[in-house]
């Protein structure tokens, strides 16, 4: 028999003829890097994942013109800074005169979109509405109190409207009307007044976006919305913050435990240590089995701990999320370095105190 | 005898027990950590939350069209019904009072200005910055300082003035909008004049907002400008609030009196309302959707991340304590072998390594909980600035998941090590 098989042998005889202490050994290095590589997938994937339930806010920049309007061609530019999955939808608003001498606030944009956009808004559709223009709950209170035909007057222009829909929003729009772009040239002949922007991505993409848009059309005036993308910040920021500080305690705390388990079973198998010594091995090919044993029992325990740490996380993001969170594949080379590391230190660490002793007195029982 | 094997396994075991004493505590110190963590962090994203300014907005019923676009605003000044400012310390007064986390009321008007030969026409916005007010015995600062935290300002914010300051030479202190200040070339310092009056700037307000086109002051000022003491147009209120399910949906009208009870004791955002019309005669509270509906959605996901991250974490140090526990039980064969030939029956033996395990157990979860409150405390300084305390509750939770977690990992491994012939394992066969 070779060297090289006596040593397999003694490594895969060492781990099956104690396969309970072998199994803890793999469980508690499969634990360590299951939460590690969960954690850290989690954390990792956060900005965006959660960045993205701050798209129910709605448009979180505003772009306006300078002077004049915008051209098609600056649209498209300021549109090809943004990061894909951005949206935008073009406003313009009027103060025309309703029934009764009533002002009112009417706004013309892409209904759709706008609709879209304004996620938030509750709406309400009683029977017989099959209009195009959109009312804010307070104005269809005033101006079509039974939900039927009226008329809007700019200047000389007349345009006869009929409610689509009411909505409630609890916010000044609720006293405005919204048409769509025929309605609102047919009354104004006016164009667009400004565009509200959602920007995909996490208070970094938006930032960026934003200073890309200012120097990409200089003619445009393009502000964040402070309120939604300082919230976001703090939020995303804190979030990310506490997650990253319990899972670095957790992974300490399990991988503190998990070495003392590591360290007091290689304390257990003195006499393995003295049998080996007594036989004429050297210290440094006992060290090497042991530590040989730790590393296999620590990579195999890590790789199926990535695994099965991957898949808690694509878990919890399909759970919490509704969207995949998928494994980080560059995770697995410092889980799997970290958990063989580990073991290595926690395995031979204790060897050196066995070696101060002689390997007679441990066979004795002392 | 019993006493004395315990005894005597704890003095000459040192090891072994550290080990063990050791896995579970730090299994107990993830536990308390993790659940402190967990259920606080609703309430902290919540306080979070409240960057997106208020929730609720308060409008009086008899009210005509907000005639507003940009910086625009064309409702005259007399035109429309008013609250009474000086009803509004009421909404402090409610049942979830703690939940208001303030309010600010608002005033406007277009209005002429003049500076020096110059002169424009803005927005002037009435509201408190920090106003002190007190409701019955409590004492309370509001304004939109706290309801709107996104404003900046450049310079110094006004006081709230009572009425208007007599010195001649020191007119009321006033915000100009950042972009009224760039077109108008307004600064800090400058002085502008309205229907007589002097105001002063004090600083220059940044909102991203239409109130960067305005004139904002404080709210008695504009009061008296206007001639309109004691009116206010709207008020803005940033309460704390409960997502709102289906439950929160309902009609308080409809309900029977337990059910409406239930419904009136929970902060949901309409609950809050509901209570804040019953302080307020003729308003309308109306929920800002925008603000209430989304933030529901952003807090459960961060709870819903942190349960699912503290489950994960206590099944990881419940799977970390029992492998332990096992390992140090297994180790141990050769005792079981000796007292099961000097003749302890199976129960004995179990007896025994069951009550050192409970000994084990209760002292490492009551280390752990130390220690993971500790880190509670941390992590609740270091992130939120502010501490995070454990609840006592959670020491009995822990000390039962420690007792628990020991005994699973505990059983199973007596059990194993009971399943060898004594005889084989003193012959360290096994």
């Amino acid at each position: 028999m070779s060297r090289r098989t006596l040593l397999l042998r003694l490594l895969f005889k060492a781990a099956w003829v104690r396969k309970d202490r072998a199994l803890t050994a793999l469980i508690s290095v499969g634990v360590v890097a299951t939460i590690a590589t969960a954690a850290l997938t989690v954390y990792s994937n956060l900005e965006g994942t959660l960045g993205r339930e701050f798209r129910s806010f709605g448009a979180n920049v505003v772009v306006k013109p300078r002077s004049a309007s915008l051209t098609a061609e600056q649209l498209r530019r300021l549109q090809e800074q943004a990061s894909a999955g951005s949206r935008s939808v073009p406003v313009a608003y009027v103060i025309a005169t309703g029934p009764g001498d009533t002002r009112v606030v009417v706004g013309g944009t892409e209904l759709r979109n706008f609709r879209e956009m304004n996620s938030w808004w509750s709406m309400r559709q009683d029977a017989g509405m099959t209009g195009t223009a959109l009312l804010g709950s307070k104005a269809a209170q005033q101006l079509a109190p039974t939900g039927g035909a009226f008329e809007l007057t700019l200047g000389d222009k007349h345009i006869q409207l009929s409610p689509a829909a009411v909505f409630t929003s609890g916010s000044e729009d609720d006293s405005r009307i919204y048409l769509d772009a025929g309605d609102f040239q047919k009354l104004t002949g006016a164009g667009w007044q400004m565009w509200l922007m959602q920007v995909e991505g996490g208070p970094r993409e938006i930032h960026e976006a934003v200073s890309k848009m200012r120097s990409a059309v200089p003619e445009a005036e393009v502000e964040p919305v402070r309120r939604i993308t300082q919230t976001q910040t703090a939020v995303v920021g804190k979030t990310r913050a506490v997650v990253l500080a319990s899972s670095i305690i957790v992974v300490i705390l399990i991988m503190l435990s998990m070495a003392a388990t590591f360290t007091s079973s290689v304390l257990e198998r003195r006499k393995d240590f003295a049998v080996m010594k007594a036989l004429g091995a050297s210290n440094r090919t006992v060290n090497f089995m042991f530590a040989a044993e730790a590393a296999f029992l620590a990579i195999a325990g890590s790789a199926a701990g990535f695994l099965l740490g991957s898949g808690i996380a694509f878990w919890i993001g399909k759970v919490n999320f509704d969207a995949a969170i998928l494994p980080q594949p560059a995770l697995l080379l410092p889980v799997l370095l970290a958990s063989v590391a580990l073991a290595l230190v926690a395995s031979t660490a204790p060897l050196r105190l066995l070696q101060r002793i002689q390997p007679a007195g441990i066979l004795r029982g002392e | 005898m019993f006493l004395r094997l315990l005894f005597e396994s704890f003095r000459r075991q040192k090891r072994r027990k550290t080990v063990a004493l050791l896995a579970i505590a730090l299994g107990m110190s993830i536990a308390t950590a993790m659940i402190a963590v967990g259920t606080d962090i609703g309430d902290r994203i919540n306080q979070e939350l409240r960057g997106l300014g208020a929730n609720l907005l308060i409008t009086p019923v008899e009210d005509t069209l907000e005639v507003n676009v940009g910086d625009m605003n064309l409702k005259p000044a007399g035109e429309g019904a008013y609250i009474p400012e000086s009803s509004l310390a009421k909404i402090k007064g409610i049942f979830w009072e703690h939940n208001i986390k303030g309010y600010a009321p608002f005033l406007s008007a277009q209005e002429s200005f003049s500076a020096g030969d110059r002169t424009f026409k803005a927005e002037l916005i009435g509201t408190y910055f920090a106003q002190p007010l007190h409701y019955g015995k409590q004492e309370f600062t509001t304004g939109v300082r706290t309801v709107n935290p996104w404003w900046t300002v450049e310079g110094e914010w006004p006081e709230d003035y009572a009425t208007w300051p007599q010195n001649e030479g020191q007119p009321p202190a006033v915000l100009a909008g950042s972009k009224l200040a760039q077109q108008s070339g307004l600064g800090v310092g400058d002085q502008v004049e309205i229907a007589g009056r002097k105001l002063r700037i004090s600083g220059v307000l940044n909102t991203g907002g239409p109130e960067d086109q305005a004139i904002v002051a404080p709210l008695h000022i504009v009061q008296t400008i206007l001639h309109l003491p004691n009116a206010v147009h709207r008020v803005t209120v940033s309460a704390l609030t409960k997502p709102e399910d289906a439950f929160a949906r309902k009609d308080p009208d409809k309900m029977s009196p337990a059910v409406r009870d239930r419904w009136y004791c929970s902060p949901y955002a309409n609950s809050i309302a509901f209570q804040i019309r019953e302080v307020l005669p003729n308003v309308r509270v109306e929920q800002i959707r925008q603000v209430e509906q989304n933030q529901g959605k952003v807090l459960s996901r961060v709870s819903g991340l942190m349960l699912l991250l503290t489950l994960a974490a206590l099944l990881a140090a419940a799977l970390a304590v029992s492998a332990a526990m096992a390992a140090t039980i297994l180790e141990r064969r050769q005792e079981v072998g000796l007292m099961k030939s000097l003749g302890a029956g199976n129960a004995a033996v179990a007896g025994l390594f069951l009550t050192e395990a409970g000994f084990l157990a209760l002292a490492g979860g009551l280390i752990g909980f130390v220690a993971g409150s500790v880190l509670a405390h941390r992590i609740g300084q270091s992130v939120f600035g502010s501490a995070i305390v454990v609840h006592p509750v959670v020491l009995a939770v822990v000390l039962f998941a420690a007792v628990l977690v020991t005994f699973v990992g505990s059983v199973g491994a007596v059990r194993k090590a009971m399943q060898f012939d004594p005889a084989v394992v003193l012959r360290g066969d096994a």
